[in-house]
Protein backbone atom coordinates (compact mmCIF):
# COMPACT_ATOMS: atom_id res chain seq x y z
CA UNK A 1 0.00 0.00 0.00
CA UNK A 2 1.30 3.75 -0.43
CA UNK A 3 1.20 5.93 2.18
CA UNK A 4 0.61 9.31 1.25
CA UNK A 5 1.97 12.36 3.37
CA UNK A 6 -0.52 14.85 4.27
CA UNK A 7 1.19 17.71 4.36
CA UNK A 8 2.24 20.02 1.61
CA UNK A 9 5.80 20.41 1.63
CA UNK A 10 7.18 23.85 1.79
CA UNK A 11 9.16 25.30 -0.90
CA UNK A 12 11.73 23.62 -2.75
CA UNK A 13 9.39 20.57 -3.53
CA UNK A 14 11.75 17.89 -3.81
CA UNK A 15 9.09 14.90 -4.35
CA UNK A 16 5.14 15.70 -4.88
CA UNK A 17 2.77 12.73 -5.56
CA UNK A 18 0.74 14.99 -7.48
CA UNK A 19 1.90 16.38 -11.14
CA UNK A 20 1.27 20.36 -10.88
CA UNK A 21 2.92 21.33 -8.11
CA UNK A 22 2.14 24.95 -8.64
CA UNK A 23 -1.84 24.55 -7.68
CA UNK A 24 -0.41 23.11 -4.45
CA UNK A 25 0.93 26.58 -3.68
CA UNK A 26 -1.80 28.17 -5.01
CA UNK A 27 -3.65 26.49 -2.24
CA UNK A 28 -1.19 26.99 0.87
CA UNK A 29 -1.68 30.84 -0.11
CA UNK A 30 -5.31 30.83 -0.29
CA UNK A 31 -7.76 30.23 3.07
CA UNK A 32 -6.77 27.12 5.33
CA UNK A 33 -6.97 26.06 8.56
CA UNK A 34 -4.86 28.05 10.40
CA UNK A 35 -5.09 25.27 13.42
CA UNK A 36 -4.52 22.31 10.87
CA UNK A 37 -2.08 21.06 9.21
CA UNK A 38 -3.50 22.12 5.12
CA UNK A 39 -5.28 19.24 3.68
CA UNK A 40 -4.12 17.56 0.55
CA UNK A 41 -5.75 18.08 -2.49
CA UNK A 42 -7.22 14.76 -4.38
CA UNK A 43 -8.62 14.15 -8.05
CA UNK A 44 -12.19 14.64 -8.23
CA UNK A 45 -13.73 10.60 -9.15
CA UNK A 46 -14.45 10.43 -12.76
CA UNK A 47 -17.76 9.85 -13.53
CA UNK A 48 -17.27 5.72 -13.85
CA UNK A 49 -15.24 5.62 -10.06
CA UNK A 50 -16.24 5.51 -6.61
CA UNK A 51 -14.17 7.08 -3.73
CA UNK A 52 -14.58 5.28 -0.22
CA UNK A 53 -12.88 7.13 2.58
CA UNK A 54 -12.83 5.69 5.99
CA UNK A 55 -11.33 6.84 9.62
CA UNK A 56 -11.31 4.72 12.27
CA UNK A 57 -11.95 6.07 15.76
CA UNK A 58 -9.41 4.17 17.69
CA UNK A 59 -6.58 5.15 15.74
CA UNK A 60 -7.28 8.86 16.26
CA UNK A 61 -6.39 9.29 19.81
CA UNK A 62 -4.90 13.14 20.27
CA UNK A 63 -7.00 15.34 21.83
CA UNK A 64 -5.50 17.94 20.55
CA UNK A 65 -6.23 16.43 17.03
CA UNK A 66 -10.43 16.23 17.97
CA UNK A 67 -9.96 19.96 18.98
CA UNK A 68 -8.93 20.72 15.84
CA UNK A 69 -11.26 18.93 14.29
CA UNK A 70 -13.96 20.70 16.25
CA UNK A 71 -12.94 24.41 15.07
CA UNK A 72 -13.63 23.21 11.41
CA UNK A 73 -17.16 22.54 12.62
CA UNK A 74 -19.80 25.72 12.99
CA UNK A 75 -21.75 25.71 15.95
CA UNK A 76 -24.86 23.89 14.82
CA UNK A 77 -22.65 20.84 13.97
CA UNK A 78 -20.82 21.03 17.23
CA UNK A 79 -23.36 20.98 19.20
CA UNK A 80 -24.91 18.51 17.59
CA UNK A 81 -21.73 16.17 18.10
CA UNK A 82 -21.73 17.38 21.70
CA UNK A 83 -25.44 16.06 22.17
CA UNK A 84 -24.47 13.29 21.74
CA UNK A 85 -23.93 10.75 25.30
CA UNK A 86 -20.59 9.55 25.75
CA UNK A 87 -17.17 10.17 24.64
CA UNK A 88 -17.00 7.54 22.27
CA UNK A 89 -20.10 8.33 20.78
CA UNK A 90 -19.27 12.06 20.37
CA UNK A 91 -15.88 11.34 18.69
CA UNK A 92 -17.59 9.29 16.02
CA UNK A 93 -19.96 11.43 15.55
CA UNK A 94 -17.50 14.53 15.51
CA UNK A 95 -15.18 12.09 12.89
CA UNK A 96 -17.67 12.29 10.35
CA UNK A 97 -18.73 15.40 10.26
CA UNK A 98 -14.88 15.88 9.78
CA UNK A 99 -14.51 13.37 7.53
CA UNK A 100 -17.40 14.50 5.03
CA UNK A 101 -15.88 18.32 5.40
CA UNK A 102 -12.10 17.07 4.80
CA UNK A 103 -12.49 14.88 1.83
CA UNK A 104 -15.10 17.15 0.18
CA UNK A 105 -12.77 20.62 0.74
CA UNK A 106 -9.74 18.18 -0.77
CA UNK A 107 -11.71 17.78 -3.87
CA UNK A 108 -11.03 21.55 -4.39
CA UNK A 109 -14.28 22.29 -6.34
CA UNK A 110 -13.82 25.69 -7.58
CA UNK A 111 -10.32 26.43 -5.96
CA UNK A 112 -11.62 26.28 -2.49
CA UNK A 113 -9.85 23.90 0.49
CA UNK A 114 -11.61 25.27 3.32
CA UNK A 115 -13.27 22.70 5.14
CA UNK A 116 -14.92 25.12 7.23
CA UNK A 117 -16.76 26.80 4.28
CA UNK A 118 -18.73 24.10 3.08
CA UNK A 119 -22.31 24.08 3.56
CA UNK A 120 -24.71 21.72 3.38
CA UNK A 121 -28.44 21.04 3.37
CA UNK A 122 -30.82 18.50 2.62
CA UNK A 123 -32.88 17.57 -0.18
CA UNK A 124 -37.02 17.31 0.88
CA UNK A 125 -36.54 14.06 1.89
CA UNK A 126 -33.89 14.98 4.53
CA UNK A 127 -30.82 13.66 2.65
CA UNK A 128 -27.80 15.82 3.15
CA UNK A 129 -26.78 17.63 0.44
CA UNK A 130 -23.41 19.84 -0.40
CA UNK A 131 -24.71 23.73 -0.64
CA UNK A 132 -22.36 24.73 -3.22
CA UNK A 133 -22.30 28.88 -3.62
CA UNK A 134 -23.88 30.38 -6.03
CA UNK A 135 -21.51 32.84 -8.21
CA UNK A 136 -21.93 34.09 -11.90
CA UNK A 137 -20.63 31.36 -14.31
CA UNK A 138 -20.10 28.08 -11.32
CA UNK A 139 -21.49 25.34 -12.19
CA UNK A 140 -21.79 23.22 -9.42
CA UNK A 141 -19.89 19.68 -9.87
CA UNK A 142 -22.35 16.84 -9.73
CA UNK A 143 -20.70 15.35 -6.79
CA UNK A 144 -22.53 13.15 -4.56
CA UNK A 145 -21.50 11.60 -0.65
CA UNK A 146 -22.88 9.96 1.95
CA UNK A 147 -22.00 8.78 5.16
CA UNK A 148 -22.25 5.90 7.60
CA UNK A 149 -20.63 5.61 10.56
CA UNK A 150 -20.63 2.77 13.98
CA UNK A 151 -18.20 3.32 17.09
CA UNK A 152 -15.61 1.97 15.46
CA UNK A 153 -15.60 2.73 11.95
CA UNK A 154 -16.62 6.28 10.06
CA UNK A 155 -16.81 6.04 6.37
CA UNK A 156 -17.90 8.33 2.87
CA UNK A 157 -18.36 7.28 -0.26
CA UNK A 158 -17.71 10.04 -2.83
CA UNK A 159 -18.99 9.37 -6.68
CA UNK A 160 -19.63 12.41 -9.46
CA UNK A 161 -22.88 12.13 -10.61
CA UNK A 162 -24.08 8.84 -9.51
CA UNK A 163 -26.62 8.55 -6.48
CA UNK A 164 -24.97 6.47 -3.70
CA UNK A 165 -25.53 5.26 -0.72
CA UNK A 166 -23.37 3.47 2.08
CA UNK A 167 -23.83 1.39 4.80
CA UNK A 168 -21.15 -0.13 7.21
CA UNK A 169 -21.67 -2.70 9.87
CA UNK A 170 -19.04 -4.72 12.18
CA UNK A 171 -19.27 -8.12 10.99
CA UNK A 172 -19.46 -9.62 14.78
CA UNK A 173 -22.84 -7.05 15.19
CA UNK A 174 -25.39 -9.19 17.25
CA UNK A 175 -28.92 -8.59 17.04
CA UNK A 176 -30.76 -8.58 20.10
CA UNK A 177 -33.83 -10.26 18.81
CA UNK A 178 -34.06 -13.89 17.10
CA UNK A 179 -32.28 -13.15 13.60
CA UNK A 180 -35.36 -14.95 11.89
CA UNK A 181 -38.22 -13.86 14.37
CA UNK A 182 -36.47 -10.10 12.55
CA UNK A 183 -36.39 -10.84 9.72
CA UNK A 184 -40.04 -12.28 9.49
CA UNK A 185 -41.27 -8.59 10.69
CA UNK A 186 -39.05 -6.86 8.88
CA UNK A 187 -37.37 -8.09 5.75
CA UNK A 188 -39.58 -9.93 2.79
CA UNK A 189 -40.03 -13.58 2.26
CA UNK A 190 -37.57 -14.44 -0.01
CA UNK A 191 -34.72 -13.13 2.26
CA UNK A 192 -36.02 -14.59 5.04
CA UNK A 193 -35.84 -17.77 3.26
CA UNK A 194 -32.03 -17.35 2.04
CA UNK A 195 -31.62 -16.54 5.91
CA UNK A 196 -33.59 -19.96 6.61
CA UNK A 197 -31.69 -22.10 4.51
CA UNK A 198 -28.45 -21.17 6.61
CA UNK A 199 -27.97 -24.26 8.93
CA UNK A 200 -24.89 -22.67 10.85
CA UNK A 201 -26.13 -19.60 13.66
CA UNK A 202 -22.61 -17.32 12.81
CA UNK A 203 -22.56 -17.84 9.19
CA UNK A 204 -26.71 -16.63 9.59
CA UNK A 205 -25.77 -13.85 11.62
CA UNK A 206 -23.49 -12.39 9.14
CA UNK A 207 -25.77 -13.45 6.12
CA UNK A 208 -28.17 -10.74 8.42
CA UNK A 209 -25.75 -8.14 8.71
CA UNK A 210 -24.67 -8.41 5.17
CA UNK A 211 -28.60 -7.69 3.94
CA UNK A 212 -28.97 -5.27 6.40
CA UNK A 213 -26.30 -3.22 4.93
CA UNK A 214 -26.88 -3.33 1.48
CA UNK A 215 -30.63 -3.05 2.36
CA UNK A 216 -29.71 0.32 4.26
CA UNK A 217 -27.26 1.39 1.40
CA UNK A 218 -30.00 1.18 -0.87
CA UNK A 219 -32.44 3.22 0.77
CA UNK A 220 -29.64 5.80 1.36
CA UNK A 221 -29.18 6.36 -2.22
CA UNK A 222 -32.38 6.37 -3.12
CA UNK A 223 -32.83 10.00 -1.12
CA UNK A 224 -36.17 9.29 -0.41
CA UNK A 225 -35.71 8.08 3.30
CA UNK A 226 -36.83 5.08 5.04
CA UNK A 227 -40.42 5.73 5.27
CA UNK A 228 -40.96 5.52 1.17
CA UNK A 229 -39.37 2.19 0.52
CA UNK A 230 -39.83 -0.35 3.96
CA UNK A 231 -37.68 -2.53 4.22
CA UNK A 232 -40.06 -5.48 3.51
CA UNK A 233 -41.06 -4.04 -0.13
CA UNK A 234 -37.71 -5.15 -1.64
CA UNK A 235 -35.60 -7.95 -1.98
CA UNK A 236 -32.03 -7.74 -2.12
CA UNK A 237 -31.08 -10.68 -4.51
CA UNK A 238 -28.28 -12.77 -5.12
CA UNK A 239 -27.24 -13.74 -8.76
CA UNK A 240 -24.14 -15.91 -9.55
CA UNK A 241 -22.96 -15.61 -13.15
CA UNK A 242 -23.95 -18.81 -13.72
CA UNK A 243 -27.43 -18.91 -12.83
CA UNK A 244 -29.59 -17.20 -10.73
CA UNK A 245 -30.02 -18.29 -7.22
CA UNK A 246 -30.53 -16.55 -3.80
CA UNK A 247 -29.77 -19.69 -1.97
CA UNK A 248 -25.93 -19.24 -1.77
CA UNK A 249 -24.28 -16.85 0.88
CA UNK A 250 -23.09 -13.37 -0.66
CA UNK A 251 -19.09 -14.74 -0.57
CA UNK A 252 -18.37 -14.70 -4.40
CA UNK A 253 -17.05 -12.28 -5.65
CA UNK A 254 -18.39 -12.83 -9.09
CA UNK A 255 -21.88 -12.71 -8.10
CA UNK A 256 -24.52 -10.19 -8.67
CA UNK A 257 -26.28 -8.07 -6.39
CA UNK A 258 -29.76 -6.90 -7.00
CA UNK A 259 -32.24 -5.05 -5.99
CA UNK A 260 -36.30 -6.43 -6.86
CA UNK A 261 -39.40 -4.29 -5.61
CA UNK A 262 -42.38 -5.93 -4.87
CA UNK A 263 -44.09 -3.44 -7.24
CA UNK A 264 -42.72 -4.82 -10.32
CA UNK A 265 -41.32 -8.20 -9.36
CA UNK A 266 -40.85 -9.28 -12.82
CA UNK A 267 -38.39 -6.34 -14.02
CA UNK A 268 -35.28 -7.05 -11.80
CA UNK A 269 -34.66 -2.80 -10.86
CA UNK A 270 -31.43 -2.15 -12.95
CA UNK A 271 -31.06 1.34 -12.57
CA UNK A 272 -28.67 0.17 -9.00
CA UNK A 273 -25.74 -1.61 -8.76
CA UNK A 274 -24.16 -2.72 -5.26
CA UNK A 275 -20.91 -3.30 -4.38
CA UNK A 276 -20.32 -5.74 -1.06
CA UNK A 277 -16.73 -5.39 0.98
CA UNK A 278 -15.09 -6.59 3.91
CA UNK A 279 -12.99 -4.30 5.31
CA UNK A 280 -9.74 -5.03 7.84
CA UNK A 281 -11.42 -8.54 8.33
CA UNK A 282 -13.86 -6.47 10.83
CA UNK A 283 -16.27 -4.89 9.00
CA UNK A 284 -19.11 -4.85 6.16
CA UNK A 285 -19.58 -1.63 3.97
CA UNK A 286 -22.33 -2.23 1.16
CA UNK A 287 -22.05 0.58 -1.20
CA UNK A 288 -25.35 0.95 -3.69
CA UNK A 289 -24.73 3.14 -6.81
CA UNK A 290 -26.68 4.29 -9.47
CA UNK A 291 -26.59 2.86 -12.66
CA UNK A 292 -24.86 5.42 -15.01
CA UNK A 293 -24.45 3.63 -17.93
CA UNK A 294 -24.51 -0.57 -19.18
CA UNK A 295 -22.46 -2.66 -21.44
CA UNK A 296 -24.37 -4.85 -23.94
CA UNK A 297 -27.63 -6.81 -22.89
CA UNK A 298 -27.69 -4.55 -20.10
CA UNK A 299 -25.13 -5.51 -18.01
CA UNK A 300 -23.65 -2.99 -15.89
CA UNK A 301 -20.00 -2.10 -16.08
CA UNK A 302 -17.93 -3.22 -12.73
CA UNK A 303 -17.82 -0.47 -9.93
CA UNK A 304 -14.37 1.28 -10.43
CA UNK A 305 -13.44 1.60 -6.48
CA UNK A 306 -10.97 3.62 -5.16
CA UNK A 307 -10.49 3.16 -1.17
CA UNK A 308 -8.67 5.23 1.15
CA UNK A 309 -8.03 4.71 5.13
CA UNK A 310 -7.45 8.62 6.50
CA UNK A 311 -6.43 10.62 9.25
CA UNK A 312 -7.98 13.75 8.10
CA UNK A 313 -5.12 16.40 7.99
CA UNK A 314 -2.91 13.97 8.92
CA UNK A 315 -2.54 10.96 6.50
CA UNK A 316 -3.70 8.60 3.88
CA UNK A 317 -3.13 5.33 3.07
CA UNK A 318 -4.55 3.73 -0.62
CA UNK A 319 -5.47 0.64 0.47
CA UNK A 320 -7.69 -0.75 -2.46
CA UNK A 321 -6.25 -3.70 -4.17
CA UNK A 322 -4.88 -4.57 -0.60
CA UNK A 323 -6.73 -7.53 1.75
CA UNK A 324 -7.67 -4.83 3.98
CA UNK A 325 -10.47 -3.93 1.43
CA UNK A 326 -12.06 -7.50 -0.01
CA UNK A 327 -14.87 -7.71 -2.59
CA UNK A 328 -17.11 -10.35 -1.10
CA UNK A 329 -20.23 -9.56 -3.32
CA UNK A 330 -20.90 -7.11 -6.68
CA UNK A 331 -18.95 -6.61 -9.73
CA UNK A 332 -15.93 -4.56 -8.56
CA UNK A 333 -12.19 -3.42 -9.71
CA UNK A 334 -10.31 -1.80 -7.04
CA UNK A 335 -7.63 0.79 -8.01
CA UNK B 1 0.15 12.93 22.38
CA UNK B 2 -1.48 11.34 25.40
CA UNK B 3 -4.79 12.82 25.74
CA UNK B 4 -4.98 15.69 28.84
CA UNK B 5 -8.11 13.84 30.53
CA UNK B 6 -10.59 11.01 29.46
CA UNK B 7 -13.38 12.29 30.98
CA UNK B 8 -14.13 15.44 28.85
CA UNK B 9 -11.96 15.23 25.18
CA UNK B 10 -14.06 17.90 23.80
CA UNK B 11 -12.93 21.56 25.61
CA UNK B 12 -15.57 23.15 23.84
CA UNK B 13 -19.22 23.38 25.89
CA UNK B 14 -22.30 23.37 23.89
CA UNK B 15 -24.82 26.22 23.80
CA UNK B 16 -27.44 25.55 26.29
CA UNK B 17 -30.76 24.90 24.81
CA UNK B 18 -33.65 25.28 27.15
CA UNK B 19 -35.11 21.75 27.91
CA UNK B 20 -38.31 20.75 26.89
CA UNK B 21 -38.94 23.05 24.39
CA UNK B 22 -36.82 21.27 21.41
CA UNK B 23 -39.60 20.04 20.32
CA UNK B 24 -41.42 23.18 19.80
CA UNK B 25 -38.42 24.70 18.49
CA UNK B 26 -38.00 22.90 15.96
CA UNK B 27 -41.73 23.35 14.60
CA UNK B 28 -41.70 27.00 14.32
CA UNK B 29 -37.88 27.60 13.13
CA UNK B 30 -38.16 25.09 10.00
CA UNK B 31 -35.65 22.59 9.58
CA UNK B 32 -33.77 21.36 12.69
CA UNK B 33 -29.86 21.08 12.01
CA UNK B 34 -29.76 17.68 13.20
CA UNK B 35 -27.47 15.03 10.74
CA UNK B 36 -29.34 11.81 11.46
CA UNK B 37 -30.32 11.35 7.72
CA UNK B 38 -32.60 8.61 8.93
CA UNK B 39 -35.25 11.26 10.69
CA UNK B 40 -37.24 13.68 8.28
CA UNK B 41 -36.51 17.51 8.56
CA UNK B 42 -40.71 17.73 9.30
CA UNK B 43 -42.37 15.39 11.43
CA UNK B 44 -45.98 15.72 10.75
CA UNK B 45 -46.81 12.59 13.12
CA UNK B 46 -45.81 14.78 16.19
CA UNK B 47 -48.25 16.67 15.18
CA UNK B 48 -50.77 14.60 14.93
CA UNK B 49 -51.11 13.15 18.34
CA UNK B 50 -52.96 15.10 21.03
CA UNK B 51 -52.15 13.36 24.22
CA UNK B 52 -49.07 13.55 25.88
CA UNK B 53 -47.98 9.58 26.98
CA UNK B 54 -48.31 8.65 30.88
CA UNK B 55 -44.71 8.67 33.20
CA UNK B 56 -45.11 5.45 33.32
CA UNK B 57 -45.48 4.61 29.67
CA UNK B 58 -42.30 6.82 29.17
CA UNK B 59 -40.38 4.86 31.71
CA UNK B 60 -41.78 1.56 29.92
CA UNK B 61 -39.49 2.88 26.83
CA UNK B 62 -36.68 4.07 28.62
CA UNK B 63 -36.73 0.48 30.18
CA UNK B 64 -36.53 -1.14 26.65
CA UNK B 65 -34.15 1.53 25.23
CA UNK B 66 -31.86 0.88 27.59
CA UNK B 67 -31.67 -2.94 27.12
CA UNK B 68 -31.40 -2.96 24.00
CA UNK B 69 -28.55 -0.30 24.16
CA UNK B 70 -27.08 -2.31 27.25
CA UNK B 71 -27.13 1.06 28.68
CA UNK B 72 -26.65 0.82 32.76
CA UNK B 73 -29.33 0.81 34.81
CA UNK B 74 -29.08 4.09 36.14
CA UNK B 75 -28.42 5.94 32.60
CA UNK B 76 -31.22 8.95 32.87
CA UNK B 77 -33.47 8.27 30.22
CA UNK B 78 -36.29 10.84 29.80
CA UNK B 79 -38.86 11.81 27.26
CA UNK B 80 -36.86 14.40 25.72
CA UNK B 81 -33.80 11.38 25.00
CA UNK B 82 -33.09 11.05 21.91
CA UNK B 83 -32.61 7.23 20.08
CA UNK B 84 -29.57 8.49 18.00
CA UNK B 85 -27.82 10.72 20.81
CA UNK B 86 -28.32 7.59 23.37
CA UNK B 87 -26.14 5.53 20.42
CA UNK B 88 -29.13 4.00 18.75
CA UNK B 89 -28.33 3.54 15.08
CA UNK B 90 -31.16 2.16 12.45
CA UNK B 91 -30.78 -1.42 13.46
CA UNK B 92 -31.06 -0.69 17.15
CA UNK B 93 -33.49 1.71 16.57
CA UNK B 94 -35.48 -0.93 14.57
CA UNK B 95 -34.99 -3.37 17.35
CA UNK B 96 -36.06 -0.90 20.04
CA UNK B 97 -39.40 -0.56 18.12
CA UNK B 98 -39.48 -4.94 18.29
CA UNK B 99 -39.28 -4.54 21.96
CA UNK B 100 -42.17 -1.96 22.08
CA UNK B 101 -44.43 -3.78 20.08
CA UNK B 102 -43.77 -7.08 22.41
CA UNK B 103 -44.13 -5.12 25.18
CA UNK B 104 -47.30 -3.39 24.43
CA UNK B 105 -48.58 -6.18 22.09
CA UNK B 106 -49.23 -3.43 19.20
CA UNK B 107 -48.25 -3.22 15.69
CA UNK B 108 -46.52 0.04 14.89
CA UNK B 109 -45.86 1.02 11.09
CA UNK B 110 -42.74 0.81 9.01
CA UNK B 111 -43.13 4.70 8.76
CA UNK B 112 -44.39 5.42 12.22
CA UNK B 113 -41.49 3.55 13.64
CA UNK B 114 -39.29 5.93 11.27
CA UNK B 115 -40.41 9.37 12.61
CA UNK B 116 -39.54 8.02 16.34
CA UNK B 117 -36.73 10.60 17.21
CA UNK B 118 -36.99 10.25 20.94
CA UNK B 119 -38.63 8.37 24.14
CA UNK B 120 -41.50 10.57 24.00
CA UNK B 121 -42.22 10.53 20.65
CA UNK B 122 -42.20 6.38 20.95
CA UNK B 123 -44.30 7.02 24.14
CA UNK B 124 -46.95 8.96 22.47
CA UNK B 125 -47.25 6.59 19.38
CA UNK B 126 -47.36 3.67 21.94
CA UNK B 127 -50.37 5.43 23.55
CA UNK B 128 -52.30 6.28 20.17
CA UNK B 129 -51.74 2.51 19.47
CA UNK B 130 -53.10 1.32 22.59
CA UNK B 131 -55.61 3.10 22.45
CA UNK B 132 -56.81 2.78 18.89
CA UNK B 133 -56.50 -0.90 19.84
CA UNK B 134 -59.17 -0.80 23.02
CA UNK B 135 -61.54 1.89 21.04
Amino acid sequence: HRRLPAVIPTPPVSASPFPNPKSQYCCLSRNFSAALTPLLPVQLPSRMETHLWYVVPDEVKSAPLLSKYMELLPQSERDHVLGFRGDQLQKSALLARTLVRTTIARYQVDGHLDPRSLRFKRNIHGKPEVEWETKDGFCPPPLQFNISHTSSLVACGVTMNSLIGIDVEEKRRRTKNNILAFAKRYFTAHEVEHLNAIPDSELQQQEFIKLWTLKEAYVKALGKGFSSSPFNTFTIRVNTAAQESFCLPLNQASSGIAVETLDSPQNLTNNWQFALLELMGSHYVAICLERQETGGAGKAFPIKLTARKTIPSVEDELVSGTNAVVTIGGSVTQF
Amino acid sequence: MAAASTSSFIPLKPRPTPRGLSTIAVLKLGAPLSFSFRRPVLAPARLRISCVAKPETVEKVAKVVKKQLALPAETLVTGDSKFAALGADSLDTVEIVMGLEEEFDISVEEDSAQSIATVQDAADLIEELVRKKCA
